[in-house]
């Protein structure tokens, strides 16, 4: 127990140098576009710093053995985020203001209920029934609403709610405890076909089943992206579970069979690809949000315009999808490189988390959520840059949106929840003596 | 397990890898590219959308001003005096760029003339973070005042109103019609702007060249006071000289002959030429001097130079080689008069009279006075500057007597802009177009002793009545700028005031 004050000391020294950080660049955001100090930089400085905190205090009391570093990094991520959407929209930003701090509660109470990780396991088809429901409610006639072509939303009231973000955590725990019951079977080859061996497609059978369902839903809900992370998400875990590089091929192939049948079925994906390839062949209608968005990363240079210098006005959708586009333009090179390490210390924690992981559920958990995190940031990032085509998946912690902030903020806290369980030594561990030398495997 | 987590990881990286390498592409490598591309237009919105500083009259009207928009331009350019100062300030439009003091002040509107330096202080600290509101503010010479009435005399008819301060150059007045109202184009509807932009390019007379500096025309019987100077400059036993009393002039090397407008038939001593605008006798006399002497003296007053007012575009007023005139002696006694190849701008011909008006001296002609910044405080006061030496304070003051009598003698040509009370030096002018159209010139400065306005006024293109359309259509609009500048307090006293 003695490391785990120190765990908590480092993450709170983390949390200062994050006030520090996204305080300064609230004030720079200031200074560009004002002239001036923002007028509630005290507030700001305060809210976060209280939010942080809150978040800090709950993981002492409730997971004190928790990794460091993810608390303050997500923590640094929003922050930026919100100091991008001030600068583009006071009227989001008192939003998405809102929407941290329900994220925030939502990160507490996720540790609060989930007093061990593998008590998930024990719902997997409450969470099956759960994740496909959110995913199929924008569909329901009066409760989903179409924004930009994809039908994704649901309204409550005046909230747009995106159910599709928590679904994918859903699904992240359902898969993960369905292929590690499954995983033994799932990686012996018991049918012959021709000079080769395959698996029985009967087992197989439940997981098909749910991700062709949800497949389809994204599709039906032209969410390309999404459908993209999930599709990934399956065939990530389920060659992880069962260590056969076979699935890795069949992905491949099911995701050209997918990629062929969405070009020809949806006029969205074909659109979408065709801006990606060419987007100066519609400079003012179908590319022009790409266009737009790769002048604003081209103008940003090795050290940016500079935080709240830039004309942001041309952007379309510049707090959404292509914020990044923005944070590019004003921190350049050397600040969007940065944001890129960010993530990928988050994605690269959760891994380890993982493979510190002796269970097999949290082991395929954390790497889901990992493997979440990771994808999404590449997904948006990839089409923002232009690296594959523009789908409107938000950039996890950075852009506006409630839905998205509050799942991930779920998300870490389950990482962190499974952090913790491992690294606390329980009197029902076996092999006391390898507890310890765990690292050693890294 | 472990091992399919840890090649997950990998792979995630080489993603996050070929996004970085991505980035530096499109930030580094491609950006020059994408920067040129003419579809990008973030530079050219960059610059329309730096915050400007207001233009106001010397009486303190406001010309122009920015005021903040929710689109992308971030500010309208409006215009409250409409087309009344639009050849002053020009305009500024996103399609069809800027002219005038828009043009001219642009770096100073905006604040942008100082480049990069590095913060020595706090506040320049905050520069450097900042690249908002260091707008500044213009206030010109140009009186809104004087601007109505020249529009008001000149009643919609085509012509030219300039008017300055001859002991600084500071321009008061310079109105032409045709123009235009500057909103039309700087509107950021464009599809609207560049519909206006298209009827206006459509209006006969050409409203994107201001008619005081941007269009010239023969300047005739008031380019005598050039004449007359070069008499007293280069060869004053002229101006004892008795010309005999004509109705038409024997040119050498033509059988062709100089005639009076109208018949007349007039002669004698220079100030008797002068007073009456005898062109037999300046044809002569025009002979006499020489090519030579009559090409420098044009130059000393101006011609063939770009004025160097602070307005963009400003054409040269221009007078014949000397040495074109050695196979056209004819050609000579036509420019003496004003006609033949001989231009000006109604912005010369106000210069020429100002130049007489002070002694000789020609100054830098300049609309601006000073310039604030946005906390309202004087950032730099414009310095009247001499341009050049025209001619002597002698000459000037033999002028002075001269272009006095033009308005005071019974028969002078001028006496419509007389003023009581007020000592009114002028000079008509009456160019034959040879179209069977005149345009009517008057040049004028007041008051004679200590003068604080020279006028030049042009109704181009008038029928043609008789000699003295110069004295009877442009004098009384002369008179009537110079009356509502010294009758009032229209003149601020650091505009009046000599440098």
């Amino acid at each position: 127990m003695t490391r785990a004050p120190a765990r908590r000391r480092t993450e709170l020294g983390l949390i200062f140098l994050v006030v520090i950080l996204t305080g300064g660049l609230y004030a720079l955001a200031g200074f560009g576009k004002a002239g001036d100090l923002p007028a509630d930089m005290g507030p700001f400085l305060g809210i976060i710093f209280a939010l942080l905190l809150v978040g800090h205090v709950a993981m002492r009391r409730l997971a004190p053995n928790a990794d460091p570093i993810l608390l303050p990094t997500a923590g640094l991520l929003n922050g930026i985020g919100y100091v991008f959407i001030a600068r583009l929209s006071t009227h989001e930003a008192r939003l998405q203001a809102v929407w941290t701090a329900v994220g925030m509660a939502a990160f507490v109470a996720t540790l609060a209920l989930v007093r061990r990780a593998r008590d998930l396991e024990r719902y997997r088809y409450t969470f099956a029934f759960l994740g496909i429901g959110l995913l199929l409610l924008p569909l329901v006639p009066g409760v989903g609403e179409n924004i930009n072509g994809a039908r994704l939303w649901v309204h409550l009231g005046s909230l747009n709610f995106q159910p599709g973000e928590i679904a994918k955590l859903a699904l992240a725990v359902f898969f993960s405890s369905a292929l590690v019951e499954r995983a033994d079977l799932l990686s012996k080859a018991t049918r012959r076909v021709g000079r080769f061996l395959v698996l029985d497609p009967r087992y197989l059978a439940p997981i098909l089943a749910a991700w062709g369902l949800s497949l389809v839903i994204f599709l039906a809900e032209n969410d390309l992206g999404s459908s993209f992370l999930f599709f990934a998400l399956f065939i990530g875990l389920l060659w992880v579970s069962t260590g056969r590089t076979y699935y890795l091929g069949l992905g491949a192939g099911l995701f050209a069979i997918g990629s062929y049948l969405a070009l020809n079925v949806i006029g969205h994906a074909q659109s979408r690809v065709q801006a990606w390839l060419n987007p100066w062949a519609h400079p003012s209608t179908s590319g022009y949000q790409i266009i737009q968005g790769e002048f604003a990363i081209a103008a940003g240079g090795l050290f940016g315009e500079g935080p709240g210098q830039s004309n942001a006005s041309h952007i379309p959708e510049a707090s959404t999808d292509l914020i990044f586009a923005v944070i590019a333009d004003e921190l350049g090179l050397m600040g969007a490189a940065a944001m890129l390490f960010a993530y990928l210390l988050m994605v690269g924690t959760g891994l380890r988390i993982a493979v510190r992981c002796e269970r097999q559920f949290e082991k395929l958990l954390a790497t889901g959520l990992s493997l979440i995190l990771g994808v999404q940031t590449f997904v948006i990032v990839g089409g923002v840059t232009r690296l594959i085509p523009l789908t409107g998946v938000t950039l996890p912690f950075v852009s506006y949106g409630g839905s998205s902030l509050v799942a991930n903020y779920i998300l870490l806290a389950v990482l962190l929840r499974i952090s913790h369980d491992t690294e606390t030594p329980r009197p029902t561990d076996q092999i006391p003596e390898l507890y310890g030398t765990g690292a050693a495997s890294l | 397990m472990n091992r399919q987590i840890r090649l997950l990881g990998l792979g995630i990286m080489v993603l996050f890898v070929a996004l970085f390498i991505q980035l530096n592409y499109l930030q580094i490598v491609h950006a020059k590219a994408l920067e040129a591309n003419p579809l990008n237009s973030r530079a050219v919105v960059q610059e329309y959308t730096a915050k400007r500083g207001d233009i106001v009259s010397a009486d303190g009207i406001t010309l122009a001003a920015s005021v903040p928009t929710a689109d992308q331009f971030k500010y309208l350019r409006e215009y409250p005096t409409g087309a009344l100062f639009e050849q002053v300030t020009g305009y500024f439009s996103f399609i069809y760029g800027s002219d005038g003091a828009e043009r001219s002040y642009d770096k100073v509107l905006t604040g942008s003339q100082s480049p990069f330096k590095l913060p020595t202080s706090l506040s320049g600290l905050r520069n450097l973070l900042t690249n908002r509101d260091q707008s500044q503010s213009i206030i010109l010479t140009v009186l809104d005042k004087l601007q109505t009435v020249a529009e008001q005399q000149l009643a919609g008819r085509t012509g030219t109103v300039v008017a300055l301060n001859p002991q600084t150059g500071a321009i008061l007045a310079m109105y032409s019609n045709p123009t235009f109202d500057p909103n039309l184009i700087s509107g950021h509807d464009l599809t609207k702007v560049q519909a206006n932009y298209k009827a206006l390019t459509r209006i006969p007379g050409g409203v994107f060249a201001p008619g005081g500096y941007e269009q010239r025309w023969f300047p005739g019987s008031t380019f005598k006071v050039i004449t007359a100077s070069a008499v007293y400059d280069r060869q004053p036993a002229l101006a004892a000289k008795t010309y005999p009393t004509l109705g038409a002039l024997a040119l050498p090397d033509t059988i062709n002959r100089l005639h009076n407008f109208g018949g007349e038939v007039c002669g004698g001593q220079l100030p008797e030429l002068f007073t009456v605008s005898c062109d037999t006798g300046f044809g002569q006399i025009g002979l006499d001097l020489g090519a030579s002497a009559l090409a420098s003296e044009a130059g000393s007053f101006g011609f063939d130079q770009t004025p160097p007012i602070d307005l963009p575009f400003a054409v040269q007023s221009s007078f014949p080689s000397a040495s074109s005139f050695t196979q056209d002696l004819p050609g000579l006694a036509y420019s003496a008069i004003g006609q033949q190849d001989v231009q000006a701008t109604p912005l010369e011909m106000a210069m020429v009279a100002g130049a007489i008006a002070d002694g000789g001296k020609m100054m830098t002609p300049h609309i601006l006075d000073r310039v604030t910044n946005s906390q309202n405080q004087v950032v730099s006061t414009y310095q009247p500057k001499v341009w050049q030496q025209a001619t002597s304070p002698a000459t000037a003051a033999q002028m002075t007597t001269l272009m006095l009598s033009v308005v005071n003698s019974p028969q002078g040509t001028g006496v419509l802009a007389r003023i009581p009370g007020v000592a009114v030096a002028a000079k008509t002018g009456t160019a034959q177009t040879g179209t069977g159209k005149i345009d009517a010139w008057f040049i004028a400065f007041a008051p004679a002793v200590d003068p604080t306005i020279a006028v030049a006024v042009l109704l181009p293109n008038q029928p043609s009545q008789d000699e003295y359309q110069g004295g009877t259509l442009s004098a009384p609009i002369a008179k009537a700028v110079i009356q509502a500048y010294l009758s009032s307090g229209a003149a601020p006293a650091h505009l009046a005031a000599a440098p």
